[in-house]
């Protein structure tokens, strides 16, 4: 009887802890259990330089929404972003894709714009920022051109 | 059967000019822009106009350039962005006036040190009545600085309401510093921050003027 106690106690506990690792991987890995709830907008950018699928898109710092896939467009790179159902995005609303950082990972910013129009859902913003290359940048206007 | 093959003729021409046309039209923001700033290098350029004394007369001809080609009230507007709605038509007039300023003062001294430097315009994208013009202005020691103006089509014309040097919009820049300046002091003080500055100038310009 004591045995199977011991037994059923480990068990238990092995199985809080796969659970608990389980959550870990899922808050981690920012894997939507639920799916992303929102609207689809995109804007195309000359050049994405590490953005990915599933980075954060930010307004003030607070995250709306995520970028859903990268496909090429026309030679650009067509960012498809969802945005949650509550936010609304101006037209002249101007994404930028920015660093956590100086050198951590890639988001978007979204800087609101102030046009009475609203970006509807499978709109595109327009005015964009591609991310700068601080390191390229700094080489380029100390040393000049060959 | 004649009006058949007059109406087959009027469409075969209609074709023809369509087709002359359409090169035509991609590329009128460009040969725009292009224009405005050739007018504008050769006013720098104009002997008659060098010179120290020359000055206030040499930036009024670039202003009255930069007015043709430049919504200023469009980069107003969206570098205002959300605080732009609630100003008063008075308001917002003024603040067109102060932010026009302020970038002349941000950048003619720029422009002025313009010694021959290459400009190419190497592409155009249009999207409706909107439209990318790349360019690159090419430095003394080839450096190759990269400047894309967005502009809008107003009838006609094409202005400019964005400029991206190296990637960075101009509108985004002022928008986030004025949203920074409102959220944490006001409007006011925002307007009066501009009206100091083009007061401190204007003050400069009369000492220098003086001295000459």
């Amino acid at each position: 009887m004591k045995r199977s106690a011991l037994d059923l106690g480990v068990g238990l506990f092995v199985l809080i802890g796969l659970l608990a690792l389980g959550w870990m991987s899922v808050k981690l890995g920012r894997v939507d259990l639920l799916g992303n709830k929102g609207y689809v907008v995109s804007a195309d950018f000359p050049t994405v330089g590490g953005l990915k699928a599933g980075s954060t898109i930010e307004i003030a710092g607070v995250e709306v929404g995520r970028v859903d896939r990268i496909t090429l467009h026309d030679y650009q790179a067509r960012v498809v972003m969802v945005i949650q159902p509550q936010v609304k995005l101006q037209e002249d609303s101007i994404a930028s894709i920015k660093t956590k950082g100086l050198i951590g990972e890639r988001y978007v910013r979204i800087s609101p714009g102030g046009s009475e129009k609203l970006i509807p859902p499978n709109g595109r913003i327009r005015e964009v920022e591609p991310p700068v290359d601080i390191e390229e940048l700094l080489s380029k206007y100390i040393f000049g051109k060959v | 059967m004649n009006w058949l093959r007059a109406n087959a003729m009027v469409l075969a021409m209609a074709g023809l000019v369509a087709m002359t046309a359409a090169p035509a039209t991609a590329g009128v923001a460009t040969d725009q822009l292009r224009g405005a700033v050739d007018r504008v290098l050769k006013t720098l350029e104009d002997p008659l106009l060098k010179g120290e004394a020359k000055v206030p007369d040499r930036r009024a001809a670039v202003r009255k350039i930069a007015n043709e080609i430049f919504d200023f009230g469009e980069i107003a507007k969206r570098s205002l962005a959300r605080h732009w709605q609630p100003l008063s038509e008075t308001q917002r007039n003024e603040f067109v006036g102060l932010f026009a300023d302020l970038l002349e003062r941000s950048y003619i001294s720029k422009i002025e040190t313009y010694g021959g430097e290459k400009i190419q315009y190497t592409a155009e994208r249009t999207d409706g009545d909107y439209a990318t013009v790349s360019t690159k202005i090419i430095t003394k020691n080839g450096t190759e600085v990269p400047v894309d103006y967005r502009m809008v089509k107003r009838g006609e014309r094409w202005l400019v309401y964005d400029v991206s040097i190296e990637g960075v919009s101009l509108v985004s820049n002022y928008r986030t510093q004025f949203n920074k300046i409102i959220q944490t002091s006001s409007y006011s003080e925002l307007v009066s921050k501009l009206r100091s500055k083009q007061d401190e100038l204007l003050a400069e310009d009369k000492g220098q003027k003086k001295k000459l």
